[in-house]
């Protein structure tokens, strides 16, 4: 009996071993993340380089916060995190349910087209979009940051493998009772997918976060960048300051991780693409 | 029920993205595509037709074949370490441990971890004189600057940027399959690894296929660590410069937009190929429910 | 459930007002505002180096003072960002209405007319361009049209630890040094075991060895930019003999150089020596390890004469502007004697206005920052002055780090540079 109890815990131990080998080089860069934004400018890029700083400080912060559009980039972020995840979410849980559910002529084609964007690199769609932005008179507009984002076909292709998952007898059934393909998707599917979504979310809200280069092109004024492109105007030809970049980083970061941290369960429920609740 | 109908909800419930699609993706994409068989000036305000000129001068150039097969090379070591690594630690998240939650958000870290930041705490790491890697390895390696390792270095970066994500993916596929499926193998004497190959392999084939295919599409476009990393003044260079990368220099700084197109619709071409094998080879070994 | 839906609730009112905020915002600026008699209007003027934006916003707000019906919003792009964007804007007629402009890039922009020419008002005597210097003025003229005014100019310096002189009991650089005397000096100041370096021989061009080739004899490009320039004896003459520090373990290695920046280095006290550029002062003092333990001195004579390359950002304004006039006035503004004090006084840059640089000099006395003014008179232009310079710049620095990293011999690298300069150019024509 206790032979049995004591190999469970040494395997258990074993296993907390190796993840918190795994663990920390994951979280390496984000610690000195940290432990620069609490150094001073000379500290951060000194040879040899420092790891703890010798005074830490919270002028990083300060100087992050003092920089004049701070709350714009925060606003600006958020606002445009809600566009660019509501809308794919529920635009690409419609057409994902289509997409494996309903065999219609052109599937394959439209699915394809779809998901063909992915496999060109972001620059590339930069100039012909700031090209129409400009016709629509958008250039250098909060609306600029998220309107080209109101699809996302990763998400679409997310789903599409979840739906696939689900067994046919549900469905089926509601068939014979009368609904059409989108009441069964709104009544039937989607309840049983509300974890697979949660994880579209925080997916999309991630990517909308983090990005920096199409809003530092389509915009210029501060007060309609984002907190990624906001912060990246902080990096200098020359002499960055290092602490106060990384601050406003973190402080960026914040709600991600808060975010992730409450939902984090739900998005592991979510993404089984085999339906084990039938 | 009329199939008729049914086809109409479908296409008005795939409309809004592929309308969206259409308009503000695949637009640019087919120019993009036109734009290669041009030579433009201007900006791009001045065209003129050349045809294959492009694509005749793209298969000449000694560069363009070295940026390919390093590209390849990233896929190739990538992707498969990626996804044994992830599926790795996904079994030992699965494992009932106590911290789970906290241990999930610690892998989660490098997809919120700013880019710049990571590059400058990896340029430190892999530092030849007194990066962390060579003192734990007791080596002296120029991981950065040395053309024999630049590409692990860089295949070490992108999986530590990928694990978080695509652990969490696999994990999600774990544990949807049923306990009941395991008593039962425990039962007739299936242990350890066999238990994985016989049970959780082929459940996990899904969310694996699923994997794979994002991960490659995402790793035939390595760009940002090559340019925050690697930099251009960096000896290495060559021996790791991508086709995005390649694409950046001539659209961007050469203002050769033509010739960058080019190389991204290549790209575009390898990455169908690629998915559609994948596609295809699907009813292979992935088992749906 | 219920926390859940509460949650939602709050989150969901937390971003309609975030929208509501958002939308407000995005009606401002740009426009022209009716304002009693006059319109007000506003037009926006972009750079690249957020240091600099202080003194620009000082500037636009003497203007104002002086055009209170004209305001200018300064925006500051990162410099990764700033040309992908303006080669975004440019076709699309949406370039800023007064705007930072670099020698390199400007063929590109002036000849696809996207900026507006100024000849007709400097002819009509509305700015004078002998106010800057002659070699400025030329970096942005093509074909007798002027498009832009001079803002400021850089020259290169070199930078020196006197603490490590001083240890040492070596005398400082001054103008005596010629190249000989630096490899010498750079070798006594080595301590390899320590970390430390007498100078650091980075691959650099406008900061590094092009310095050292014009002192040498050699060149970058001819006079009408239409032939390389390394392949010269003299030139490959003076990249030997930087490359020979690194070799003696007087500099640190390119490989080391890669790792960690030669200039972080300098500030961290680990290199005795290093040529930078005026710009960069403001870095270097911002380091507490070397702060006042480090000045400057003249580059090193070479054996025909003492190489420096002269460099000067313009300022620009757009075709497609709304408000020419408006922005015209305020490009005439840049331009003034009035902008130049302000520009030296904040310290922001060396302005190109004649007689003004002494403003940027006084700003940090116990600095001997006259060097980079006194150097102004004999220094080469930066030779950007062709189509094909976005092309040959780039790769240059892809061959040269070859040669620099020891793949290829120095030589080789020099001819296989000049041979790619020569064919860029013949490729823009």
């Amino acid at each position: 009996m206790s032979r049995v109890v004591s190999s469970k815990h040494r395997s258990n131990l074993i296993i907390h071993l190796v993840l918190i080998a795994g663990a920390a080089v994951m979280v390496l860069p984000f610690l000195w993340m940290i432990l620069t934004s609490l150094k001073t400018t000379t500290e951060a890029t000194q040879i040899p380089i420092t790891i703890l700083p010798a005074e830490p400080s919270l002028r990083g912060y300060v100087d992050a916060l003092r920089q004049s559009a701070f709350l714009h980039y925060y606003a600006n972020t958020l606002m445009a995190a809600f566009m660019k995840t509501l809308f794919p979410v529920v635009f690409s849980a419609m057409a994902a349910f289509a997409f494996a559910r309903i065999r219609f002529p052109g599937r394959g084609l439209c699915f394809f087209l779809i998901i063909s964007v992915m496999m060109i690199p972001n620059p590339v769609f930069y100039t012909p979009q700031y090209l129409m932005m400009s016709k629509l008179g958008l250039v250098n507009t909060t609306t600029a940051l998220w309107i080209t984002s109101l699809v996302s076909p990763f998400a679409t292709f997310l789903l599409r493998q979840f739906f696939l998952g689900i067994s046919k007898e549900l469905e089926e059934a509601a068939v014979l009772d009368g609904c059409n393909p989108f009441q069964i998707f709104r009544y039937i599917m989607l309840p049983l997918v509300k974890s697979a979504l949660v994880a579209v979310v925080i997916i999309q809200l991630l990517w909308s976060w983090n990005e920096l280069q199409w809003p530092l092109i389509i915009n210029s004024s501060p007060e309609k960048l984002t907190l990624s492109a906001g912060l990246a105007t902080l990096v200098s030809m020359f002499g960055t300051d290092y602490p106060v970049l990384m601050a406003g980083a973190f402080m960026a970061v914040i709600p991600m991780l808060i975010l992730f941290f409450i939902f984090q369960r739900r998005f592991i429920e979510g993404v089984a693409f085999s339906a084990s609740k039938g | 029920m009329h199939s008729k109908s049914r086809y109409i909800w479908a296409y008005m419930m795939i409309a809004p993205t592929l309308i969206g699609t259409l308009v503000f993706w695949s637009w640019p994409a087919v120019y993009s595509i036109y734009l290669s068989f041009l030579k433009s000036e201007n900006f791009g305000l001045v065209n003129h037709w050349v045809g294959w000129a492009n694509y005749e001068r793209l298969f000449m150039d000694e560069e363009f074949w070295q940026n390919l097969r390093n590209t390849i090379l990233y896929v190739v070591l990538f992707v498969p370490t990626t996804i044994i690594l992830s599926t790795f630690f996904a079994v030992l998240l699965n494992a009932k441990i106590k911290g789970q939650a906290v241990y999930r958000v610690i892998y989660f870290l490098p997809q919120v971890t700013m880019a710049a930041a990571a590059a400058m705490v990896w340029v430190i790491i892999f530092a030849q004189d007194y990066g962390l890697l060579n003192s734990v390895l007791g080596t002296h390696i120029a991981w950065i600057s040395d053309k024999r390792f630049a590409m692990y270095a860089l295949v070490m970066v992108g999986v530590w940027g990928a694990i978080g994500f695509n652990m969490l993916l696999i994990l999600a596929g774990l544990q949807g399959i049923p306990r009941t499926l395991y008593e039962a193998a425990e039962i007739d004497g299936a242990v350890g690894f066999r238990k994985f190959r016989s049970i959780t392999l082929p459940l996990l084939t899904p969310t694996l296929f699923f994997t794979s295919i994002v991960l490659v599409i995402g790793a035939t476009q390595i760009f940002d660590s090559i340019y925050l990393i690697i930099g251009k003044t960096n000896v290495a260079l060559p021996a790791v410069r991508s086709l995005v990368y390649a694409y950046y220099q001539n659209s961007f700084i050469y203002y050769d937009q033509n010739y960058g197109a080019a190389i991204v619709n290549i790209l575009l071409v390898i990455n169908l190929v690629l998915t559609g094998i994948q596609f295809m080879l699907q009813k292979k070994w992935v088992i749906y429910d | 459930m219920n926390i859940r839906k509460k949650m939602a609730a709050g989150i969901a009112s937390l971003l309609l007002v975030t929208l509501m905020a958002g939308c407000n915002s995005s009606n401002d600026g740009g426009g022209a505002t009716d304002s009693g008699a006059q319109k007000s209007v506003t037009i926006s003027y972009t750079i690249w180096d957020k240091n600099q934006q202080p003194a620009m916003e000082a500037i636009a707000d003497a203007f104002t003072e002086q055009h209170p019906n004209i305001k200018v919003k300064v925006d500051a792009i990162p410099w990764g960002e700033y040309w992908t964007k303006m080669s975004a804007a440019a076709p699309a007629g949406m370039l800023p209405d007064v705007f930072w402009m670099h020698g390199g890039q400007f063929m590109k922009y002036a000849e696809g007319q996207f900026l507006e020419p100024i000849t007709d008002k400097v002819q009509a005597n509305e700015i004078d361009l002998n106010n800057y210097a002659s070699n400025l003025v030329s970096i942005y003229t093509i074909d007798g049209q002027n498009y832009g005014i001079p803002k400021d100019f850089d020259t290169i310096g070199l930078a020196y630890n006197k603490e490590l002189f001083d240890q040492a009991n070596i005398p400082y650089p001054d103008d005596t040094w010629d190249y000989a005397k630096l490899a010498e000096v750079a070798k006594q100041l080595s301590q390899p075991d320590k970390g430390i370096y007498g100078f650091g021989a980075k691959l650099d061009t406008q900061a590094g060895y092009w310095n050292d080739m014009l002192a040498n004899g050699g060149f970058i490009l001819n006079d009408d930019m239409t032939k390389s320039g390394y392949d010269e004896l003299a030139s490959i003459e003076a990249l030997k003999a930087r490359y020979q520090m690194i070799l003696d373990k007087a500099s640190p290695t390119h490989q080391q150089m890669t790792d960690t920046d030669s200039v972080e280095m300098f500030k961290s006290g680990k290199l005795a020596m290093i040529f930078d550029g005026s710009w960069d002062n403001g870095n270097l003092a911002s380091s507490e390890i070397i702060k006042g333990k480090y000045d400057w001195a003249p580059l090193p004579k070479g054996k025909v004469k003492r190489g420096n390359i002269i460099n000067g950002i313009g300022n620009v304004m757009s075709t497609k502007g709304k408000h020419k006039d408006e922005a015209w006035q305020f490009l005439k503004f840049l331009g003034s004697k009035e902008a130049a004090e302000i520009t030296a006084e904040m310290g922001a840059a060396i302005p190109a206005f004649n007689n003004t640089q002494d403003a940027w000099v006084k700003n940090n006395p116990d600095l001997n920052l006259q060097v980079f003014i006194d150097q102004a008179a004999d220094a080469t232009p930066y030779p950007s002055g062709s189509k094909s310079y976005p092309v040959w710049f780039s790769k240059e620095a892809e061959i040269m780090s070859q040669a620099w990293g020891g793949a290829i011999s120095i030589e080789e690298g020099a001819k296989k540079v000049a041979e790619m300069m020569n064919q860029a150019i013949e490729d823009a024509k």
